[in-house]
């Protein structure tokens, strides 16, 4: 009779050990769960962006896993996706990954979220996730620019990207921006940048008018859009080395019915000037047989003999002598100088006007032809 | 004087004179070398355009002045080669048909003497000259190494209104002393190749009808009366 009193002693003794047992296990099952990986997208955060941060769990146990919740914490990143709540079983040797979104609206530095992994019977795994934030865009300069733009004409601007960041960029893309501003090509693709890496870029550049051009930089960190700006004044002016056709050795005369202005057209600038082209501005009305000189291309400190007939209206003592060329872009320039003509008391009498001899010397020659028949008639008279 | 005035208006009375007499070529050489003077020095004024034209190009007054001595040059010696020795053996050799019987010194005298016209109408053509050179616009030659350049700016000189009046003018003096030359070329003619009259109108008015002829032709072919000025 007193051993199946024990019985029922020993029966509430084996109900008070089989549960610590029990738990024993499966914290030394839980044990076997580590971190493997994890992953940042971008790499390293700009203030602001957002981001995804990967977790790889494996199970090196014999036992499989229960997994009641997982989740990703900290005071100042900022995690926008929800906690793994449910409950989960990993294998024995398996892996599973948790993808949590983060963003970081933090100063530049170094932070570690705590990925946090609560197990079902056992205690739970805490890991400190290291997540860089560099305040640093990407640099951009501008290489080389004329000292001064030219309206209308064509000018090759050189812009270089570079990437000072400890990673990599996507997506980079160049523009140049400005009221009245027309680039070719309208915008450069670079893609992926690498760290410590720079890209050139040249665009052809022709503006309008006086205006700020701005080359927009485009590029993806992870998922976050950026842009940098930097801006180029535009002053439209003379170019310094531009064509620059001078007149010299000018000489105007009078023919009788037009003038005739012959002289020397000297390129003094830098760059070639391209069909070169003489002709009379207004007060002077073009005349055959020279309306228009055309001399062609003229290279630096070239230069060229040309000559143009007109006349004028009125009782003008100047008229302007218009000279175009292009550049290598065909933009016309226009240059005009203004020439003296001979005062009226100095040009040459035209021929067959009142003040031409012929009407004397016709007399003189009329008046020999009849003294000549008279002294012919006279000779022969006489015989 | 005297002799010198029945040579311009009496030339019968004048060759008459000579007849029997041995031709003298002293007076006739100086008639042509006067005429052949008053045309160089005609020649070498044009040079004042030529310098003008060549300035630009680099040559300078020299190239002007080395080209008015060579014109002038020209002119003196085509004065007296082409209208006295030319034009006397022109003569010569057409009268030879009507059995002229003259030696060539009495035809070279003949026609020696009468350049006297042909001289004055080369100086009154000189005088219109002085006046024509200052109306004359001289197109600028600035290479010389294209001859097409030269080539049009002399084209261009020559079509200049002044220049082409002066050609006109000269053409006219000249045409006009040459019927007075030839006129006493006539008389000269009788007496150097002891022709009758008819026979010796025809040996002048031939070559000087064919150098009166060649001027028309040449002012028409230019077209100096067609408005070209």
């Amino acid at each position: 009779m007193t051993g199946y009193r024990a019985i029922p002693f020993l029966l509430a003794l084996l109900l008070l050990i089989l549960p610590a047992a029990a738990a024993e296990q499966s914290q030394i099952a839980a044990a076997q769960v580590m971190v493997t990986n994890v992953t940042l997208n971008p790499q390293v955060f700009m203030v602001g962006d957002s981001g995804t941060i990967t977790v790889e769990i494996i199970n090196n146990g014999a036992q499989s896993v229960a997994i009641r919740r997982a989740t990703l914490y900290d005071e100042k990143i900022r995690v926008d996706s929800r906690a793994y709540e449910t409950t989960m079983y990993l294998g024995a040797g398996n892996r599973m990954t948790f993808t949590f979104t983060v963003s970081a609206p933090v100063p530049e530095g170094i932070y570690y979220p705590v990925f946090s992994l609560d197990f079902r019977d056992a205690g739970y795994l805490r890991y400190p996730v290291k997540l860089r934030v560099q305040d640093q865009p990407l640099t951009v300069a501008v290489l080389s620019r004329p000292d001064v733009f030219t309206g209308g004409k064509k000018e090759k601007v050189e812009v270089l990207v570079g990437n000072p960041r400890d990673n990599a960029v996507s997506g980079v893309t160049v523009y140049p921006v400005g009221e009245g501003i027309d680039a070719t090509p309208t915008r450069h693709f670079i893609g992926l940048l690498a760290p410590d890496k720079s890209q050139n870029v040249a665009f052809q550049i022709t503006p309008g008018k006086s205006a700020v051009l701005e080359f927009h930089v485009d590029y993806y960190n992870g998922i976050n859009p950026h842009t940098e700006i930097i801006r180029v004044p535009i002053d439209v002016g003379k170019s310094k080395i531009q064509a620059e056709p001078i007149l010299s050795n000018l000489r105007v005369e009078w023919s009788g019915t037009y003038y005739t202005l012959t002289g020397d057209v000297t390129n003094a600038g830098l760059e070639p000037a391209n069909a070169v082209v003489i002709t009379m501005g207004e007060g002077a009305v073009p005349q055959d047989p020279y309306r228009q000189y055309a001399i062609g291309t003229l290279q630096p400190d070239d230069f060229s003999g040309f000559e143009v007939t007109f006349s004028v209206d009125g009782d003008r003592t100047s008229v302007p002598v218009v000279i175009t060329h292009k550049d290598a872009d065909g933009n016309l320039y226009t240059t005009t100088y203004p020439v003296d003509i001979p005062a009226k008391g100095t040009r040459k009498p035209a021929a067959g006007t009142e003040e031409s001899p012929l009407p004397v010397i016709a007399g003189v020659i009329v008046a020999c032809a009849a003294v000549i028949g008279g002294i012919v008639w006279y000779s022969w008279r006489k015989r | 004087m005297k002799h010198v005035a029945d040579l311009l208006f009496a030339p019968a009375r004048f060759f008459s004179a000579m007849e029997g007499k041995k031709p003298g070529l002293g007076i006739p050489v100086l008639i042509a070398v006067i005429g052949a003077a008053i045309s160089a020095l005609a020649a070498y004024a044009m040079s004042d355009l030529y310098a003008g034209m060549f300035a630009a190009a680099g040559t300078g007054m020299d190239m002007g002045m080395f080209m008015g001595l060579v014109g002038a040059a020209g002119a003196f010696i085509g004065f007296i080669v082409i209208w006295w020795v030319v034009l006397a053996g022109a003569f010569y050799v057409v009268s030879i048909p009507f059995r002229g019987k003259g030696s060539f010194s009495r035809t070279l005298a003949a026609t020696g003497y009468g350049l006297v016209p042909t001289v004055i109408g080369s100086a009154l053509s000189a005088v219109s000259l002085l006046s024509y050179l200052p109306r004359i616009t001289v197109p600028v030659i600035r290479n010389i190494q294209d001859p097409a350049i030269i080539q049009a700016a002399i084209t261009k000189l020559m079509q200049d209104p002044a220049m082409q009046e002066y050609t006109l003018v000269s053409t006219a003096f000249t045409i006009v002393f040459l019927v007075w030359s030839a006129n006493i070329w006539i008389f000269g003619m009788k007496y150097a190749r002891e022709l009758n009259t008819r026979n010796a109108c025809i040996t002048v008015l031939v070559p000087v009808g064919i150098i009166i002829l060649y001027h028309l032709v040449t002012i028409l072919a230019k077209g100096f009366f067609m408005g070209g000025s």
